[in-house]
């Protein structure tokens, strides 16, 4: 465990070093949230649930969860998912 | 985004209706075999409705049986699907071949030929010589050969100094300049008479011999300024003498025949009357109307602008028809009929004495002013009553207009012994 908070540790500030964008080095996800109509999830790992009300989605070490009204997803590609409809909110589930 | 919807649009896509138990695991598993889905929405507990493109249906399946879900198919959009449904409908296509390719086919005929800039000469002589060069009303524009055309009606009419054909569209325009024909000096002797009867104001004479003095009141057809002038001498002998009794000279010479002109001005008096009664009735339009159009075809009129039913009472009817043009003896049952009501009212209005007095006066003015013709400077215009002895319910009315007017007018006559 101590190995791999090293190995965390130890990328972060490589990347800060060099200025490389984090999401690439640490393979994180990448959210971009338009106003509450939009919301586009980079480098996701699949849908966990997914309801008119609530989506989940696994992001590798935790899940995003958005709730919202009428929530469809306008498009799911292997490393990309757009999400619309009236959201409300968005939580990091762990 | 629009290009992969456009991409979709092409090669066809369906809507399905996914029922399972395990709905974002067949999403996960459909995404990361690379099929592409989209508008996913959720409709019930266990529904879903998806988007997929016609190609994917086949690995869907696939996925279905694995994650033991149903699908329905709930519609099919796109080109292929589009093509499918167009070859069960032969004859619209047929239709639609046949009805553009006659489109293409009689917009490259010469349906209307329009003749501009012609004053004096007939257009129909222009449509003629066109005709023959070519270019009639049916010919195919490509046999239409412009420059053959104005060339021809270049030499065919020598009034025309330029010609221009156009052909746009279906309508061909022959633009024409007439040449302007300087008219020659009249050589024949003319006089200058009166056309009106007045009271001569100036006499001023550009050729000839005046025959009236300022002063004279002269009647309609008199010379005022004559085209014979006397010879010289006989002339100043007459001038220097102003009695006149002084002998003719034995030897007479022939006078001088000119073509006179000159300007004679007199004072011209018009006249013009009106009446006016103290009640008027009668039928007037009031400013309402309404307009309406329909197809006549056979008996049957079919409106389809305007109001069906006219809400007037009383009123006057404008009609236009047009009609196909008749071959031999077929005509076409159809007219286009396009109608405008008038509303009217019956009117009845009384008027006091001074009113109708008012009335009457611009009346009988106007009425003398009409009588006018061509520029004249107004001396006077006075209106006057015509009482009777018993008066009646009309204001009659009588006006005067006093002109000053340019009242000759040339008049030819023959050269005596030529």
């Amino acid at each position: 465990m101590a190995w791999r908070d090293f190995k965390k540790r130890f990328k972060r500030q490589m990347s800060d070093m060099l200025e490389i964008p984090s999401d690439i080095i640490m393979d994180l996800p990448k959210i971009v949230l338009v106003g509450d109509l939009q919301l586009f999830i980079e480098n996701h790992r699949g849908i966990v649930e997914y309801t008119a009300e609530n989506v989940r989605v696994n992001v590798g070490d935790y899940e995003v969860a958005v709730s919202g009204e009428e929530l469809i997803l306008r498009n799911i590609l292997p490393d990309e998912i757009c999400l619309e409809g009236r959201i409300k909110s968005l939580q990091f589930v762990r | 985004m629009f290009l992969f919807r456009l991409i979709s649009f092409m090669f066809g896509y369906v809507n399905i209706l996914v029922r399972g138990e395990n709905l974002e695991k067949f999403l996960n598993m459909a995404a990361s075999r690379g099929i592409y889905l989209w508008d996913i929405r959720r409709i019930g507990e266990n529904e879903l409705f998806v988007k997929t493109r016609l190609s994917a249906v086949k690995p869907l399946r696939h996925i279905g049986r694995k994650t033991k879900s149903r699908f329905s198919f709930r519609g099919r959009e796109g080109i292929p699907f589009v093509i499918s449904r167009i070859r069960k409908r032969k004859s619209l296509v047929i239709g639609v071949v046949f009805f553009l390719s006659g489109l293409y086919v009689l917009s490259s005929f010469v349906w209307f030929i329009d003749v501009t800039g012609n004053r004096r000469l007939p257009a129909e002589r222009i449509l003629e010589t066109a005709a023959e060069a070519g270019l009639r009303v049916g010919t195919a524009k490509l046999m239409v050969d412009q420059e053959k055309v104005e060339n021809l009606i270049r030499e065919r009419i020598p009034e025309i100094s330029y010609v221009g054909v156009s052909i746009s569209g279906t309508r061909a325009t022959i633009e024409i300049a007439e040449k302007t024909i300087i008219q020659k000096e009249k050589l024949q002797p003319a006089h200058i008479v009166a056309k009106k009867a007045g009271l001569v104001k100036e006499v001023l004479v550009l050729v000839g011999n005046p025959a009236v003095r300022e002063g004279d009141t002269v009647v309609p057809g008199q010379i005022l300024i004559s085209g014979i002038i006397p010879h010289p001498e006989e002339q100043s002998g007459e001038a220097g003498s102003p009695d006149g009794n002084q002998v003719a000279p034995p030897l007479t010479i022939p006078p001088a025949y000119v073509h006179a002109r000159g300007v004679v001005r007199a004072r011209v008096w018009y006249e013009g009357y009106a009446e006016v009664p103290l009640l008027e009735e009668g039928v007037r339009e009031t400013g309402n109307s309404v307009s309406r159009a329909c197809i006549k075809i056979g008996s049957r009129e079919i409106i389809f602008s305007g109001r069906r039913d006219i809400p007037f009472t009383d009123c006057r009817i404008e009609r236009e028809v047009k009609k196909p043009p008749a071959w031999r003896n077929l005509s076409i049952p159809v007219e286009l009929i396009s109608e405008k009501y008038y509303e009217l009212e019956k009117y009845r209005e009384m008027r006091s004495r001074d009113e109708a007095a008012r009335l009457a006066r611009l009346k009988a003015l106007e009425s003398a002013r009409s009588g006018i013709g061509g520029p004249v400077r107004v001396i006077e215009e006075q209106a006057r009553e015509i009482t009777l002895k018993n008066p009646d319910n009309l204001v009659r009315f009588r006006a005067y207009i006093e002109v000053l007017e340019d009242i000759g007018m040339e008049k030819t006559f023959e050269r005596p012994g030529s």
